[in-house]
Protein backbone atom coordinates (compact mmCIF):
# COMPACT_ATOMS: atom_id res chain seq x y z
CA UNK A 1 0.00 0.00 0.00
CA UNK A 2 1.39 3.21 -0.87
CA UNK A 3 1.48 5.33 2.27
CA UNK A 4 1.73 9.33 1.34
CA UNK A 5 3.48 9.27 -1.58
CA UNK A 6 6.26 11.88 -2.54
CA UNK A 7 6.47 12.07 1.67
CA UNK A 8 9.26 11.81 4.02
CA UNK A 9 6.95 9.38 6.61
CA UNK A 10 8.44 6.80 9.19
CA UNK A 11 5.71 4.39 8.45
CA UNK A 12 8.10 2.88 5.95
CA UNK A 13 10.76 2.29 8.94
CA UNK A 14 8.45 -0.13 11.33
CA UNK A 15 10.08 -3.15 11.50
CA UNK A 16 13.43 -1.84 10.64
CA UNK A 17 16.75 -2.13 12.96
CA UNK A 18 17.24 1.78 13.54
CA UNK A 19 19.69 3.92 15.35
CA UNK A 20 18.94 6.68 17.07
CA UNK A 21 20.94 9.19 18.59
CA UNK A 22 19.40 11.27 21.57
CA UNK A 23 19.93 14.42 23.15
CA UNK A 24 21.46 13.31 25.65
CA UNK A 25 23.74 11.80 23.68
CA UNK A 26 22.76 7.97 23.89
CA UNK A 27 23.04 5.91 21.08
CA UNK A 28 20.25 3.07 20.87
CA UNK A 29 20.17 0.09 18.54
CA UNK A 30 16.74 -0.92 18.03
CA UNK A 31 13.68 -2.48 15.67
CA UNK A 32 11.14 0.32 15.32
CA UNK A 33 8.15 -0.75 16.06
CA UNK A 34 5.77 1.80 16.27
CA UNK A 35 5.49 5.20 16.14
CA UNK A 36 2.88 8.47 16.77
CA UNK A 37 2.59 12.04 15.34
CA UNK A 38 4.72 13.46 17.15
CA UNK A 39 7.47 10.90 16.51
CA UNK A 40 7.72 9.13 19.71
CA UNK A 41 8.94 5.96 19.32
CA UNK A 42 9.19 2.44 20.52
CA UNK A 43 12.33 -0.10 20.03
CA UNK A 44 12.16 -3.40 20.68
CA UNK A 45 15.31 -5.73 21.52
CA UNK A 46 17.06 -2.41 22.30
CA UNK A 47 20.91 -2.12 22.79
CA UNK A 48 22.27 0.75 23.92
CA UNK A 49 26.07 1.26 22.73
CA UNK A 50 28.69 2.88 24.26
CA UNK A 51 31.78 3.65 21.86
CA UNK A 52 35.07 4.98 23.32
CA UNK A 53 37.96 5.47 21.02
CA UNK A 54 37.80 2.23 18.56
CA UNK A 55 36.24 0.26 21.16
CA UNK A 56 32.59 -0.73 21.76
CA UNK A 57 30.54 -2.19 23.77
CA UNK A 58 26.48 -3.48 23.64
CA UNK A 59 24.45 -2.99 26.92
CA UNK A 60 21.24 -4.66 26.23
CA UNK A 61 17.96 -2.48 27.15
CA UNK A 62 14.89 -4.28 26.42
CA UNK A 63 12.10 -2.12 25.04
CA UNK A 64 12.56 1.37 25.28
CA UNK A 65 10.14 4.50 24.54
CA UNK A 66 11.89 7.28 23.52
CA UNK A 67 9.84 10.92 23.36
CA UNK A 68 9.92 12.56 20.04
CA UNK A 69 11.53 15.83 20.81
CA UNK A 70 14.71 13.92 22.43
CA UNK A 71 15.68 12.49 19.06
CA UNK A 72 18.58 14.58 17.11
CA UNK A 73 19.15 11.60 13.62
CA UNK A 74 17.57 8.48 13.30
CA UNK A 75 18.46 6.14 10.39
CA UNK A 76 17.99 2.81 9.31
CA UNK A 77 20.80 -0.31 9.58
CA UNK A 78 21.41 -2.68 7.35
CA UNK A 79 21.04 -5.69 8.77
CA UNK A 80 22.90 -7.74 6.00
CA UNK A 81 25.85 -5.82 6.44
CA UNK A 82 28.11 -7.19 8.34
CA UNK A 83 29.55 -5.13 10.86
CA UNK A 84 32.55 -2.81 10.95
CA UNK A 85 35.96 -4.62 10.95
CA UNK A 86 37.18 -1.29 12.40
CA UNK A 87 35.92 -1.44 15.34
CA UNK A 88 36.26 -3.86 18.23
CA UNK A 89 33.79 -5.16 20.01
CA UNK A 90 34.39 -6.10 23.91
CA UNK A 91 32.61 -6.57 27.21
CA UNK A 92 30.27 -4.07 28.81
CA UNK A 93 32.45 -4.25 32.04
CA UNK A 94 35.21 -3.06 30.22
CA UNK A 95 33.90 -0.33 28.05
CA UNK A 96 32.48 1.14 31.14
CA UNK A 97 35.46 1.35 32.82
CA UNK A 98 37.09 2.75 29.68
CA UNK A 99 34.10 5.35 29.94
CA UNK A 100 34.74 6.20 33.08
CA UNK A 101 38.50 6.97 32.24
CA UNK A 102 37.67 8.81 29.38
CA UNK A 103 35.17 11.10 31.60
CA UNK A 104 37.55 11.73 34.11
CA UNK A 105 40.39 12.08 31.87
CA UNK A 106 37.91 14.96 30.20
CA UNK A 107 37.46 16.23 33.38
CA UNK A 108 40.51 16.98 34.46
CA UNK A 109 41.51 18.35 30.98
CA UNK A 110 38.46 20.77 31.40
CA UNK A 111 39.89 21.97 35.00
CA UNK A 112 42.93 22.85 33.67
CA UNK A 113 41.53 24.56 31.27
CA UNK A 114 39.25 26.51 32.79
CA UNK A 115 42.14 27.78 35.59
CA UNK A 116 44.29 28.60 32.71
CA UNK A 117 41.64 30.98 31.87
CA UNK A 118 40.56 31.72 34.89
CA UNK A 119 44.41 33.06 35.68
CA UNK A 120 44.33 35.65 32.71
CA UNK A 121 40.82 36.54 33.79
CA UNK A 122 38.49 35.26 31.62
CA UNK A 123 35.85 32.77 31.54
CA UNK A 124 33.46 30.51 29.48
CA UNK A 125 30.40 29.52 29.94
CA UNK A 126 29.10 25.79 30.04
CA UNK A 127 27.79 24.53 26.94
CA UNK A 128 25.63 21.69 28.71
CA UNK A 129 22.46 24.23 29.58
CA UNK A 130 22.74 26.05 26.72
CA UNK A 131 20.17 23.18 25.24
CA UNK A 132 17.46 24.78 27.02
CA UNK A 133 17.39 28.26 25.98
CA UNK B 1 1.80 -2.03 14.71
CA UNK B 2 -1.61 -2.88 12.90
CA UNK B 3 -2.67 -1.67 9.79
CA UNK B 4 -5.86 0.06 11.73
CA UNK B 5 -2.91 1.89 13.65
CA UNK B 6 -0.78 3.26 10.67
CA UNK B 7 -4.09 4.54 9.27
CA UNK B 8 -4.62 6.33 11.94
CA UNK B 9 -1.79 8.41 11.83
CA UNK B 10 -1.81 8.92 8.50
CA UNK B 11 -5.18 10.43 8.46
CA UNK B 12 -4.12 12.36 11.12
CA UNK B 13 -1.39 14.06 9.17
CA UNK B 14 -3.35 13.98 6.23
CA UNK B 15 -6.27 15.95 8.30
CA UNK B 16 -3.94 18.67 8.96
CA UNK B 17 -2.90 18.69 5.02
CA UNK B 18 -6.24 19.68 4.00
CA UNK B 19 -6.46 23.07 2.78
CA UNK B 20 -8.24 25.28 0.21
CA UNK B 21 -5.49 27.04 -1.15
CA UNK B 22 -2.48 24.67 -1.37
CA UNK B 23 -0.75 26.78 -3.29
CA UNK B 24 -0.50 29.02 -0.51
CA UNK B 25 -0.35 26.56 2.47
CA UNK B 26 2.00 24.64 1.71
CA UNK B 27 3.95 26.22 -0.68
CA UNK B 28 7.25 24.81 -1.16
CA UNK B 29 6.15 20.88 -1.68
CA UNK B 30 3.83 22.42 -4.44
CA UNK B 31 6.59 24.75 -6.02
CA UNK B 32 9.30 21.51 -5.58
CA UNK B 33 6.64 19.51 -7.62
CA UNK B 34 5.81 21.81 -9.85
CA UNK B 35 9.81 22.18 -10.72
CA UNK B 36 10.69 18.30 -10.66
CA UNK B 37 7.91 17.72 -13.20
CA UNK B 38 8.55 20.66 -15.64
CA UNK B 39 12.12 19.14 -15.60
CA UNK B 40 11.11 15.92 -15.93
CA UNK B 41 8.72 17.31 -19.29
CA UNK B 42 11.62 19.15 -20.73
CA UNK B 43 13.93 16.14 -20.54
CA UNK B 44 12.09 13.55 -21.81
CA UNK B 45 10.54 15.53 -24.09
CA UNK B 46 11.09 13.24 -26.67
CA UNK B 47 10.69 9.85 -24.81
CA UNK B 48 7.56 7.93 -24.03
CA UNK B 49 6.41 6.70 -21.06
CA UNK B 50 7.13 9.60 -18.73
CA UNK B 51 7.93 8.12 -15.04
CA UNK B 52 6.33 10.43 -13.26
CA UNK B 53 7.83 11.04 -9.69
CA UNK B 54 5.10 9.73 -7.00
CA UNK B 55 3.45 12.73 -5.59
CA UNK B 56 0.74 13.17 -2.47
CA UNK B 57 -2.39 14.34 -3.40
CA UNK B 58 -3.65 16.02 -0.35
CA UNK B 59 -7.55 16.63 -0.43
CA UNK B 60 -8.46 19.70 -1.77
CA UNK B 61 -11.40 20.06 0.12
CA UNK B 62 -12.80 22.48 2.73
CA UNK B 63 -12.66 21.16 6.53
CA UNK B 64 -15.62 19.61 7.94
CA UNK B 65 -16.43 20.20 11.10
CA UNK B 66 -17.51 17.61 12.55
CA UNK B 67 -17.48 18.71 15.78
CA UNK B 68 -16.84 22.42 17.46
CA UNK B 69 -13.62 22.82 18.46
CA UNK B 70 -14.84 25.85 19.86
CA UNK B 71 -17.70 26.11 22.40
CA UNK B 72 -19.15 29.06 23.78
CA UNK B 73 -20.84 28.58 27.03
CA UNK B 74 -24.06 30.28 28.06
CA UNK B 75 -23.29 33.52 29.75
CA UNK B 76 -19.16 33.64 29.39
CA UNK B 77 -17.70 36.32 28.27
CA UNK B 78 -15.45 34.87 25.67
CA UNK B 79 -15.11 30.89 24.16
CA UNK B 80 -13.74 27.66 25.24
CA UNK B 81 -11.38 25.69 22.80
CA UNK B 82 -12.37 21.61 22.87
CA UNK B 83 -9.07 19.65 21.63
CA UNK B 84 -8.36 16.35 20.29
CA UNK B 85 -6.01 14.69 18.72
CA UNK B 86 -7.11 15.70 15.28
CA UNK B 87 -6.78 19.24 16.31
CA UNK B 88 -4.79 19.77 19.04
CA UNK B 89 -4.95 23.15 19.36
CA UNK B 90 -7.39 25.89 17.79
CA UNK B 91 -7.11 29.73 17.80
CA UNK B 92 -10.09 31.36 20.10
CA UNK B 93 -11.66 34.44 18.73
CA UNK B 94 -11.56 37.38 20.70
CA UNK B 95 -14.90 38.60 19.89
CA UNK B 96 -17.29 36.68 22.08
CA UNK B 97 -20.14 34.29 19.88
CA UNK B 98 -23.20 36.58 19.62
CA UNK B 99 -26.34 35.68 21.59
CA UNK B 100 -29.20 34.44 19.14
CA UNK B 101 -32.36 34.97 21.30
CA UNK B 102 -32.62 38.89 22.11
CA UNK B 103 -35.60 37.84 24.16
CA UNK B 104 -34.81 35.39 26.44
CA UNK B 105 -31.60 37.66 27.48
CA UNK B 106 -31.03 37.09 31.06
CA UNK B 107 -30.10 40.32 33.66
CA UNK B 108 -26.53 39.63 33.11
CA UNK B 109 -26.26 39.35 29.62
CA UNK B 110 -27.92 42.67 29.09
CA UNK B 111 -25.47 44.25 32.04
CA UNK B 112 -22.64 42.81 29.44
CA UNK B 113 -24.77 44.53 26.14
CA UNK B 114 -24.48 47.71 28.31
CA UNK B 115 -21.20 47.90 29.09
CA UNK B 116 -19.81 46.80 25.23
CA UNK B 117 -22.41 49.43 24.16
CA UNK B 118 -20.56 52.02 26.69
CA UNK B 119 -16.73 51.09 25.87
CA UNK B 120 -17.50 51.17 22.08
CA UNK B 121 -19.07 54.81 22.58
CA UNK B 122 -16.49 55.75 25.14
CA UNK B 123 -13.89 55.31 21.82
CA UNK B 124 -15.89 57.98 19.95
CA UNK B 125 -15.95 60.27 22.83
CA UNK B 126 -12.41 60.40 23.30
CA UNK B 127 -11.82 60.95 19.45
CA UNK B 128 -14.46 63.90 19.85
CA UNK B 129 -12.89 65.36 23.02
CA UNK B 130 -9.34 65.05 20.76
CA UNK B 131 -10.95 67.10 18.14
CA UNK B 132 -11.94 69.72 20.65
CA UNK B 133 -8.31 69.72 21.62
CA UNK B 134 -7.44 70.47 18.15
CA UNK B 135 -9.89 73.07 17.60
CA UNK B 136 -8.08 75.44 20.79
CA UNK B 137 -4.70 75.45 18.08
CA UNK B 138 -4.78 78.30 15.49
CA UNK B 139 -6.84 76.47 12.45
CA UNK B 140 -8.45 77.74 9.09
CA UNK B 141 -11.58 79.15 8.40
CA UNK B 142 -12.67 75.95 6.24
CA UNK B 143 -11.09 73.64 8.95
CA UNK B 144 -12.49 74.48 11.82
CA UNK B 145 -15.82 73.91 10.31
CA UNK B 146 -15.04 70.75 8.97
CA UNK B 147 -14.08 69.55 12.36
CA UNK B 148 -17.11 70.85 14.16
CA UNK B 149 -19.22 69.14 11.72
CA UNK B 150 -17.62 65.83 12.66
CA UNK B 151 -17.54 66.19 16.01
CA UNK B 152 -21.35 67.00 15.43
CA UNK B 153 -22.07 63.63 14.16
CA UNK B 154 -19.77 62.22 16.30
CA UNK B 155 -21.84 63.67 19.40
CA UNK B 156 -25.11 62.89 18.21
CA UNK B 157 -24.17 59.36 17.65
CA UNK B 158 -23.42 58.96 20.81
CA UNK B 159 -26.25 60.47 22.45
CA UNK B 160 -28.47 58.34 20.10
CA UNK B 161 -26.70 55.35 20.88
CA UNK B 162 -27.03 55.56 24.67
CA UNK B 163 -30.75 55.73 24.46
CA UNK B 164 -32.31 51.98 24.46
CA UNK B 165 -34.48 51.59 21.80
CA UNK B 166 -37.46 49.43 23.59
CA UNK B 167 -37.94 51.42 26.45
CA UNK B 168 -40.38 54.37 26.78
CA UNK B 169 -39.75 57.94 26.87
CA UNK B 170 -37.93 59.35 29.95
CA UNK B 171 -36.15 55.91 30.49
CA UNK B 172 -33.91 55.40 28.04
CA UNK B 173 -30.86 56.55 29.19
CA UNK B 174 -31.73 54.23 32.05
CA UNK B 175 -29.55 51.47 31.66
CA UNK B 176 -26.65 53.55 30.90
CA UNK B 177 -26.69 55.39 33.77
CA UNK B 178 -27.40 52.49 36.04
CA UNK B 179 -23.52 51.25 35.61
CA UNK B 180 -21.02 53.55 37.18
CA UNK B 181 -18.70 53.83 33.54
CA UNK B 182 -22.19 54.81 31.70
CA UNK B 183 -22.32 57.68 34.30
CA UNK B 184 -19.06 58.82 33.94
CA UNK B 185 -19.70 58.50 29.90
CA UNK B 186 -22.53 60.97 30.18
CA UNK B 187 -20.45 63.30 32.80
CA UNK B 188 -18.12 63.81 30.09
CA UNK B 189 -20.68 63.82 27.36
CA UNK B 190 -22.91 66.43 28.67
CA UNK B 191 -20.46 69.78 27.59
CA UNK B 192 -20.63 68.91 23.64
CA UNK B 193 -24.66 68.37 24.46
CA UNK B 194 -27.01 71.33 22.61
CA UNK B 195 -28.93 73.01 25.55
CA UNK B 196 -32.03 70.92 25.08
CA UNK B 197 -30.54 67.98 24.96
CA UNK B 198 -28.15 68.15 28.04
CA UNK B 199 -31.81 69.85 29.71
CA UNK B 200 -33.24 66.68 28.78
CA UNK B 201 -30.54 64.52 30.37
CA UNK B 202 -30.94 66.78 33.59
CA UNK B 203 -34.69 66.43 33.32
CA UNK B 204 -34.13 61.89 33.43
CA UNK B 205 -31.68 62.53 35.94
CA UNK B 206 -34.13 64.05 38.70
CA UNK B 207 -37.17 62.37 37.49
CA UNK B 208 -35.64 58.77 38.37
CA UNK B 209 -33.68 60.08 41.01
CA UNK B 210 -34.74 57.78 43.52
CA UNK B 211 -33.63 54.76 41.54
CA UNK B 212 -30.46 56.22 40.99
CA UNK B 213 -29.95 57.06 44.34
CA UNK B 214 -30.88 53.65 45.64
CA UNK B 215 -28.85 51.86 42.79
CA UNK B 216 -25.46 53.57 43.33
CA UNK B 217 -23.94 51.25 44.78
CA UNK B 218 -20.01 52.33 44.32
CA UNK B 219 -20.98 56.14 44.66
CA UNK B 220 -20.43 57.36 41.45
CA UNK B 221 -23.13 59.25 40.92
CA UNK B 222 -21.00 62.77 41.86
CA UNK B 223 -19.18 62.23 38.70
CA UNK B 224 -22.34 63.58 36.90
CA UNK B 225 -22.28 66.64 39.14
CA UNK B 226 -19.67 69.10 37.62
CA UNK B 227 -21.53 68.87 34.24
CA UNK B 228 -24.80 69.21 35.39
CA UNK B 229 -24.12 72.08 37.22
CA UNK B 230 -22.97 73.61 34.56
CA UNK B 231 -26.27 72.56 33.01
CA UNK B 232 -28.35 74.24 35.49
CA UNK B 233 -26.17 77.60 35.03
CA UNK B 234 -28.03 78.04 31.65
CA UNK B 235 -31.35 77.41 32.48
CA UNK B 236 -34.46 79.26 32.54
CA UNK B 237 -36.32 80.15 35.42
CA UNK B 238 -39.49 77.80 33.76
CA UNK B 239 -37.37 75.03 32.87
CA UNK B 240 -36.01 75.33 36.35
CA UNK B 241 -39.50 74.79 37.92
CA UNK B 242 -40.55 72.10 35.69
CA UNK B 243 -36.84 70.12 37.46
CA UNK B 244 -37.66 71.08 40.88
CA UNK B 245 -41.12 69.49 40.24
CA UNK B 246 -39.36 65.64 40.37
CA UNK B 247 -37.94 67.05 43.85
CA UNK B 248 -41.40 67.55 45.37
CA UNK B 249 -43.20 64.76 44.08
CA UNK B 250 -43.83 61.62 46.47
CA UNK B 251 -42.86 57.90 45.53
CA UNK B 252 -44.96 56.39 43.70
CA UNK B 253 -45.03 53.06 45.83
CA UNK B 254 -44.15 54.68 48.96
CA UNK B 255 -46.41 53.56 52.13
CA UNK B 256 -47.24 56.88 54.33
CA UNK B 257 -46.26 58.98 51.64
CA UNK B 258 -42.49 59.51 52.21
CA UNK B 259 -41.18 61.70 49.93
CA UNK B 260 -38.57 62.05 47.22
CA UNK B 261 -36.85 64.98 49.46
CA UNK B 262 -36.07 62.81 52.55
CA UNK B 263 -34.01 60.27 50.19
CA UNK B 264 -31.87 63.09 48.85
CA UNK B 265 -31.28 64.48 52.37
CA UNK B 266 -29.79 61.16 52.30
CA UNK B 267 -27.99 61.43 49.12
CA UNK B 268 -24.74 63.57 48.37
CA UNK B 269 -25.27 64.10 44.92
CA UNK B 270 -28.62 64.39 45.48
CA UNK B 271 -28.56 66.97 47.81
CA UNK B 272 -25.81 69.09 46.14
CA UNK B 273 -28.58 68.67 42.84
CA UNK B 274 -30.88 70.26 45.03
CA UNK B 275 -28.69 72.98 46.20
CA UNK B 276 -27.67 73.39 42.72
CA UNK B 277 -31.10 74.05 40.99
CA UNK B 278 -32.25 76.68 44.18
CA UNK B 279 -29.26 78.74 43.89
CA UNK B 280 -30.10 79.08 40.14
CA UNK B 281 -33.45 79.87 41.23
CA UNK B 282 -31.85 82.34 43.66
CA UNK B 283 -29.73 83.71 40.76
CA UNK B 284 -32.52 84.47 38.37
CA UNK B 285 -34.47 86.29 41.06
CA UNK B 286 -32.24 88.42 42.06
CA UNK B 287 -30.60 89.55 38.58
CA UNK B 288 -32.24 91.76 36.22
CA UNK B 289 -32.75 89.81 33.53
CA UNK B 290 -36.31 89.13 32.58
CA UNK B 291 -37.53 86.42 33.69
CA UNK B 292 -40.52 85.23 31.02
CA UNK B 293 -42.51 82.54 33.83
CA UNK B 294 -45.12 80.82 33.06
CA UNK B 295 -48.21 80.41 34.58
CA UNK B 296 -48.23 79.59 37.99
CA UNK B 297 -44.42 79.11 38.49
CA UNK B 298 -43.87 81.67 41.11
CA UNK B 299 -46.33 80.06 43.46
CA UNK B 300 -44.52 76.68 42.71
CA UNK B 301 -41.03 78.43 43.11
CA UNK B 302 -42.61 79.22 47.08
CA UNK B 303 -44.56 76.57 47.78
CA UNK B 304 -41.05 74.27 46.86
CA UNK B 305 -38.30 76.32 49.05
CA UNK B 306 -40.86 75.97 51.88
CA UNK B 307 -41.12 72.24 51.43
CA UNK B 308 -37.48 72.18 50.78
CA UNK B 309 -36.80 74.24 54.15
CA UNK B 310 -39.00 72.39 56.35
CA UNK B 311 -37.47 68.84 55.04
CA UNK B 312 -34.07 70.31 55.21
CA UNK B 313 -34.43 71.36 58.56
CA UNK B 314 -36.12 68.01 59.82
CA UNK B 315 -33.38 65.87 59.03
CA UNK B 316 -30.05 65.45 59.38
CA UNK B 317 -28.11 66.02 56.29
CA UNK B 318 -25.13 64.35 54.87
CA UNK B 319 -22.62 66.98 53.45
CA UNK B 320 -23.03 68.38 49.75
CA UNK B 321 -20.44 68.10 47.27
CA UNK B 322 -20.82 72.07 46.75
CA UNK B 323 -22.74 74.43 49.33
CA UNK B 324 -23.97 77.39 47.13
CA UNK B 325 -23.53 80.79 48.59
CA UNK B 326 -26.65 82.09 48.00
CA UNK B 327 -28.89 79.68 49.66
CA UNK B 328 -29.19 81.03 53.27
CA UNK B 329 -30.16 84.62 50.86
CA UNK B 330 -32.70 82.62 49.65
CA UNK B 331 -34.26 80.78 52.59
CA UNK B 332 -34.06 84.26 54.30
CA UNK B 333 -36.62 85.86 52.40
CA UNK B 334 -39.21 83.46 53.10
CA UNK B 335 -38.85 82.31 56.54
CA UNK B 336 -38.45 83.13 59.57
CA UNK B 337 -35.79 83.72 61.61
CA UNK B 338 -36.00 80.15 63.94
CA UNK B 339 -36.46 78.18 60.74
CA UNK B 340 -33.24 80.30 59.28
CA UNK B 341 -31.59 79.19 62.38
CA UNK B 342 -32.37 75.78 62.05
CA UNK B 343 -31.65 75.23 58.57
CA UNK B 344 -28.41 76.80 58.75
CA UNK B 345 -27.08 74.45 61.82
CA UNK B 346 -28.08 71.95 59.72
CA UNK B 347 -26.78 72.63 56.78
CA UNK B 348 -23.37 73.43 58.39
Amino acid sequence: MNYMPGTASLIDDIDKKHLVLLRDGRTLIGFLRSIDQFANLVFHQTVERIHVGKKFGDIPRGIFIVRGENVVLLGEIDIDKLCDNVLQQVSIEEILEEQRLQQQAKQKTEKAKVTALKDRGLSIPKADNLDEY
Amino acid sequence: MSAKEKEWIIRLQMIQLQSENPHLDDYYYQEYYRRMEAKLAEEELGMRGKREPPKLTTPYVTKMDSYTPVVHIEGSLGQVAVSTCFSPRRAINAVAAHCPHEELKDIRQQRLDVLKKIEKLFMVLLEVEEQQRMKAQVLGEGEEKGLMEKTEIKVEYIYSQLQHPDLEAGEEFLPCLLVSKGKQLLARLLPFLSHDAALKVLSMVTSHLPVLMSRDADESLPVLYPSLRIVIGGMTFSQLIGVLKDFTASLPDSSGGSMCLSLVCQSKFGLSLLYALLSQGERLLSSDVPLEPSIGDFETWTDTVFLVASQLSQTALVEPLLLPSNLLTLFCRYLDKRTIHQLKSNME
